[in-house]
This record gives structure tokens, C-alpha cells and sequence, in this order.
């Protein structure tokens, strides 16, 4: 078969619903792609620990304790489960590491901004995680059969960090006026960084066609968004908390909230390394990377015994 | 000593007595013991595993239905060879996963595909097959189970039906002066 022949029977299996498994032929790009994505995924799951990992001592009960140590423990679990389907594309575990501590990666922008007070680590779950299990809902049905099944689980698994999210900004806009300004303070500062996690307008975004023809993507970055946007707005309006956008509003045509232009200047800023944290979150990983020798020592020569 | 990842072994998990055992993803370790604890972390951390089993990657043979022809063309009886047994896993949904169907016995790896080609393609095609040599499968043994798989049965609150937020959402809705009148909640729980 020609490398033509090849692509074309690729896209009618895509076209049939067909998962593609590892061993398969693939198009490079497709391969790419792929290559891309999950390392970046699992690499922000990777990251996504450290602002929330920093308030586990700090959580204000027993019970939250218990319940963040349990989300972050996920999202540990969760980059192990990206880096496999990952590494079914051909790249190594070593080369995905080394790409993230050298700079030289990406992951999700949104952990760059800092957790500073214990409400943050409500609307992280709230915003956050909401707008992360849309995206792998999408996911889900992904042509690549190891990233559709890692996020079959993993979005099954998130839907605890969402409501736990929740659970914390109930208690707090339920609270004394210190409290419920909290929890309004955590949203203004992490809605529109939030709203940035869906990537660029479809216009914008250099990816999107070849990620929809293969079926790696079933929806594109504004339609995931726009669902964002509407299911939070009802949530906000209950708990009595102002999102910061002066143009949010009901469109009664579409059925959609309308909302303000998106600060890209910013989103492109932080992407670029410039953001609140981007340094300090690759220190952290190489510190941790670093201070795990001699645990990765010890078990090699526990193995090792005659 | 380099500071490598260590080799991969393939993770396959029982969610319940009875049932086949599944292939999850696989984890890096250096001997199949750590590889089971790290199979436990990384893939059992919510109450549905009664077995898991490891196998080092290098041990798989086989590959999606486009591989297959390729790989069988290659069986032959390997001569002086002594037969031995293989576990079986195939894959026969888009949306599902290698699944255990059964056992062969065979001189070696191609001839135990071709086998296992027979017994379990022979009532609908396969999209993926794998052999891997039994003695090769690292198991957790039935008297492991409560220490390696009962203490996510005590962490209710992994799970998302644990958090009542529709109902709570709900109340605040009916009754809006519940905001901002309240003494201080976490800090009493």
C-alpha cells in the first residue's frame, strides 16, 4: 500500500467510529499530535498538585484534609495514567520527564496562578476541575483508544474533585461576611484564567482542524468553553457570588450567556513562562525529581538482592 | 547508577471475583513486587479490584488485528523446545479494552498467538491479541487482598456520590437568606 492508501483507509476507520491501538499504522502528524497532547496533559496533572499540595496542611478540618490529600493523590495517579497511553505512541517516560524539567514542555497554563488563600482551593475545584471534565468528557471519545480509556477513568474519578470544590464554597458563602469575601475574592482573581484553559479561539488555534478530522477531538475550544460558561453562571447566581465580567449576559436567542472579551495578551503571556508562578512550579518539580534519588536508589537495589 | 524509569510491566485488573481480569496501562518498577504496589497506587485507589496481575512488557507478544497476519505468518514449532503455558488477552469491542479469555500451551511465543488465534477469533474477530508466558504474571494472592485492596473501601469520599451539591444548591435557591447569616461553618466542623 501506498502511504496514500494508508491514509485514506486510517480515516475511514476514524470515519466508522474505530478506535486506533498502539501498533497500528498512524499518520506521523496524528502520532505527533497525540504525542503532544498527552504529555502536556499529564504533565499539567503532574503540576496541577502544587497549588493545591501546599494546602494540605493548612486545610481548616480533618475532613477536608482527608479529602485533599485524596484529590491530589488523583491527580498524581492521573499524570502515571497519561504518561502510559504517552508512552504507546513511542516516546519514553525519561524523554517526557527530562522535556518538562527542562522548560522545554507545556502544560495547562491555569497552574501558574498561585492558591493563595484556603477559598482558592474551593474554586479550583469549582472552576477548574469543572472546565477539566468537560474537556475529558470530550476526550473520551477520542479516536486513540489508551487516551479514550485513561480518560473514561479519569473523568469518572474528577467528578469528586468538582463537587468537593463546591462543597468548600457552599460552606464558605454560608459563612461570616470575612468568609463569603473570600470565597468572591478566589473567583474574581481564577474566573478568567479559568475561561483561558480552553486554549485559543477556533480561529486562533493552529491545532484544532487536524485534531477534529481524526477524531482526537470532537469539539472545539469555543463550544467547550460556552458549555463552561453556562453551567457555572446558575451555580454563581445561587451561592449569591458576582463573576467579574461587566458584559455576562442571558441571550435569549441561543439559549447561551454571552460573555466579555477574553484578556489573550495575558493567556499568551503565561504560556510563554511569564506568568504568577512558571518558575517557581519547575523548581518545584526538580526539587522533587532531585530530593527522590535516593528513594529511586534504594528500590533499584532493593531489586537488585541476591 | 543512572537515574533511568526502570522497565514497564502491563497492569491488568479483576474489578470483581468472577470476572476477567482487564488490561488498565502498565507502571514502571524495578522487580514485579514494587510493580504490583505501584499498580495499587496508580490504578486502585476506589473499591473495585479483587486481583491485579503484572507482566514485564517485554514479555507481550502480539498486536492490533492489522499486526496479526504478520506475526502469525511468523509461528513455527520451535524444535527441543518444551511446551509451556500462556495467558491469553484479546480485545473484540472498539470500546473495550484486552480482556483474559483463557490459557494455551505452546513451544513458543508465535505458536501460542497462532493458538490463541484459533481458540478465540474463532467466533468473532479480534481487534488486538496478546500472549504472555504464565510464569511471567506477577499475582496478588487471595490473602493479600484485604491489605492491598480494603483500605479505599474506608474513603467514601472519593466518590462523587458522597457530596450532596444539587441539594444544597437547590435550598440556596428556595432560600437565599441562608447566605451571610451563619456563624463561621468550617471552622466548626
Amino acid at each position: 500500500m501506498t502511504d496514500d492508501e494508508r491514509l485514506a483507509a486510517f480515516e475511514a476507520r476514524i470515519a466508522r467510529g474505530e478506535k486506533i491501538e498502539p501498533g497500528d499504522w498512524m499518520p506521523p502528524e496524528y502520532r505527533r499530535q497525540l504525542i503532544r497532547m498527552i504529555s502536556q496533559h499529564a504533565h499539567s496533572e503532574i503540576v496541577g498538585m502544587l497549588p493545591e499540595g501546599g494546602w494540605i496542611t493548612m486545610a481548616p478540618s480533618l475532613r477536608r484534609k482527608l479529602v485533599l490529600v485524596a484529590k491530589v493523590q488523583d491527580e498524581g495517579g492521573h499524570g502515571q495514567y497519561l504518561y502510559h497511553a504517552a508512552e504507546t505512541l513511542g516516546i519514553t517516560r525519561e524523554e517526557m520527564i527530562e522535556a518538562l524539567h527542562s522548560g522545554k514542555a507545556k502544560y495547562s497554563s491555569i497552574f501558574n496562578y498561585p492558591a493563595r488563600s484556603w477559598a482558592d482551593i474551593g474554586v479550583i475545584g469549582w472552576f477548574v476541575d469543572g472546565a477539566a471534565i468537560l474537556n475529558q468528557t470530550m476526550l473520551a471519545r477520542s479516536s486513540y483508544g489508551p487516551y479514550a480509556r485513561a480518560m473514561v477513568r479519569i473523568s469518572a474519578e474528577e467528578s469528586f474533585h468538582n463537587k468537593q470544590g463546591i462543597e468548600i464554597v457552599l460552606a464558605l458563602v454560608q459563612g461570616r461576611p470575612a468568609q463569603r469575601a473570600m470565597a468572591q475574592d478566589a473567583v474574581n482573581r481564577w474566573w478568567w484564567p479559568t475561561l483561558m484553559m480552553f486554549g485559543p479561539h477556533d480561529s486562533e488555534s493552529p491545532n484544532t482542524p487536524a485534531l477534529v478530522r481524526w477524531g482526537i477531538k470532537t469539539r472545539s475550544n469555543d463550544e467547550l468553553r460556552q458549555e463552561f460558561v453556562n453551567q457555572t453562571v446558575p451555580q454563581a447566581e445561587a451561592m449569591r457570588l458576582t463573576l467579574p465580567d461587566p458584559d455576562l449576559r442571558f441571550d435569549e436567542s441561543t439559549g447561551n450567556w454571552r460573555f466579555g472579551e477574553i484578556d489573550w495578551g495575558e493567556f499568551w503571556r503565561v504560556v510563554g513562562g511569564d506568568g504568577p508562578c512558571n518558575r517557581e512550579r519547575l523548581q518545584a518539580r526538580r526539587a522533587a525529581h532531585e530530593d527522590g534519588l535516593w528513594v529511586r536508589q534504594a528500590m533499584a537495589a532493593y531489586a537488585a538482592r541476591a | 547508577m543512572s537515574d533511568t524509569q526502570w522497565p514497564r510491566f502491563e497492569v491488568f485488573v479483576q474489578e470483581r471475583p468472577g470476572r476477567p481480569h482487564l488490561h488498565a496501562g502498565s507502571v514502571h518498577a524495578p522487580d514485579p513486587e514494587m510493580a504490583l504496589l505501584n499498580a495499587r497506587d496508580v490504578f486502585v485507589r476506589r473499591p473495585e479490584c479483587a486481583s491485579l496481575w503484572v507482566a514485564p512488557s517485554a514479555t507481550v507478544r502480539g498486536g492490533t488485528a492489522e499486526e496479526l497476519p504478520q506475526l502469525l505468518a511468523a509461528a513455527r514449532t520451535e524444535p527441543g523446545t518444551s511446551s509451556i503455558e500462556y495467558l491469553v488477552f484479546a480485545k473484540v469491542e472498539e470500546r473495550g479494552t484486552l480482556t483474559h479469555v483463557g490459557e494455551v500451551h505452546a513451544a513458543g511465543p508465535e505458536t501460542a498467538l497462532a493458538a490463541a488465534q484459533a481458540a478465540a477469533g474463532a467466533t468473532r474477530p479480534l481487534l488486538a491479541l496478546w500472549v504472555i508466558p504464565a510464569e511471567r504474571v506477577e499475582r496478588t494472592l487471595p490473602e493479600e487482598a484485604p491489605s492491598m485492596f480494603d483500605p479505599s473501601r474506608h474513603k467514601p469520599f472519593r466518590d462523587q456520590a458522597f457530596y450532596h451539591i444539587q441539594t444544597a444548591l437547590r435550598r440556596l435557591r428556595r432560600d437565599p437568606s441562608a447566605i451571610g447569616h451563619r456563624q463561621s461553618v468550617e471552622s466548626k466542623r
